[in-house]
């Protein structure tokens, strides 16, 4: 980040490297859509070029930032989405890639998850997200919302239970049945 | 005793956990591009800062400036306390020659005699 904030612009490509993996898997699997997740992506990593040069936190610090940039900026276009779709809209599979899960159904789910995610309160589906899509502790994800752990728990047993029973009333479209 | 509901999503969680995500060569791009956007450019690193001493030094010049000052002082003192008679000579012609000057004549002082205390 130091050296970024001096002018070497092979900084810049080695955090890139190093960060846009991360951050443009959560946003994809949060969004479900490969267009959506790079655009929030590329925001993210906007906003950290612009923040390099007052940044005065080592660099384990960054990914935390980075979590919690990416979790907003998905929350905000959740939010958005939410106002658009209603669950019993059929999610539209993501477009095939070879960086994507092959399987159609799996698309299929992953789109019902992240319109279900849509239908959570911002702060529930940001802790559940955080939790089982990125498979952070519940200590790491008080750091990123900047909450108790008790919080964290509260938030993640109420969200996980209000997916549950969003998910539970298009088991069958999703093909859970057949499983 | 488990609940369907959640082992399907744990099994969903799981699954997009395990999801393989590469960023396009595209998207590489824009990010860079971006950052060459805003990256600051020449970027003039703070000087350390000097103590007094230091900065003193700078003013006059430096080090070199300081043994050319001591040489010159040096000198000065030099012929301060033994001038050339060439110095002497031109003293001489500036400001003429060393006269000597008795406010109180000798023999005054011979016949007063020496003093003593009460």
């Amino acid at each position: 980040m130091a050296a970024f904030a001096n002018g070497d612009q092979q900084a810049a490509r080695i955090l890139t490297q190093r960060l846009l993996p991360r951050v443009l898997a959560q946003a994809t699997r949060m969004l479900a859509n490969p267009t959506e997740a790079e655009d929030v992506a590329q925001d993210a990593m906007m906003r950290l070029w612009k923040i390099a040069p007052a940044w005065r936190q080592d660099e384990a610090q960054v990914s935390t930032w980075l979590y919690r940039v990416v979790a907003n900026l998905c929350t905000d276009r959740l939010r958005k989405r939410r106002g658009g779709l209603s669950l019993d809209q059929v999610a539209e599979p993501m477009d095939s890639a070879p960086s994507v899960a092959a399987n159609m159904q799996t698309q299929t789910r992953m789109k019902a998850l992240s319109d279900a995610l849509a239908q959570l309160p911002e702060r529930q589906a940001q802790a559940v997200a955080l939790r089982h899509l990125e498979g952070l502790s519940n200590p790491d994800i008080a750091q990123i919302m900047d909450i108790s752990v008790r919080s964290v728990e509260s938030l993640t047993a109420r969200g996980k239970r209000a997916l549950a029973d969003l998910m539970a009333g298009r088991k069958a479209e999703l093909g859970y049945d057949d499983d | 005793m488990t609940d369907p509901k959640k082992d399907d999503l744990d099994d969903l969680f799981a699954d997009m956990r395990n999801l393989a995500v590469v960023p396009s060569d595209a998207l590489m791009t824009r990010v860079l591009s971006d950052a060459a956007t805003v990256q600051p450019q020449n970027v003039v690193r703070d000087r350390p800062r000097q103590d007094i001493w230091n900065r003193m030094l700078e003013a006059i010049g430096g080090w070199p400036s300081l043994g050319g000052l001591a040489a010159a002082t040096v000198a000065g003192i030099w012929v301060g306390v033994a001038p050339p008679t060439s110095v002497q000579d031109i003293t001489a012609f500036l400001i003429g020659d060393q006269e000597s000057l008795e406010l109180i004549p000798t023999e005054v002082l011979l016949v007063a005699g020496d003093f003593v205390d009460g």
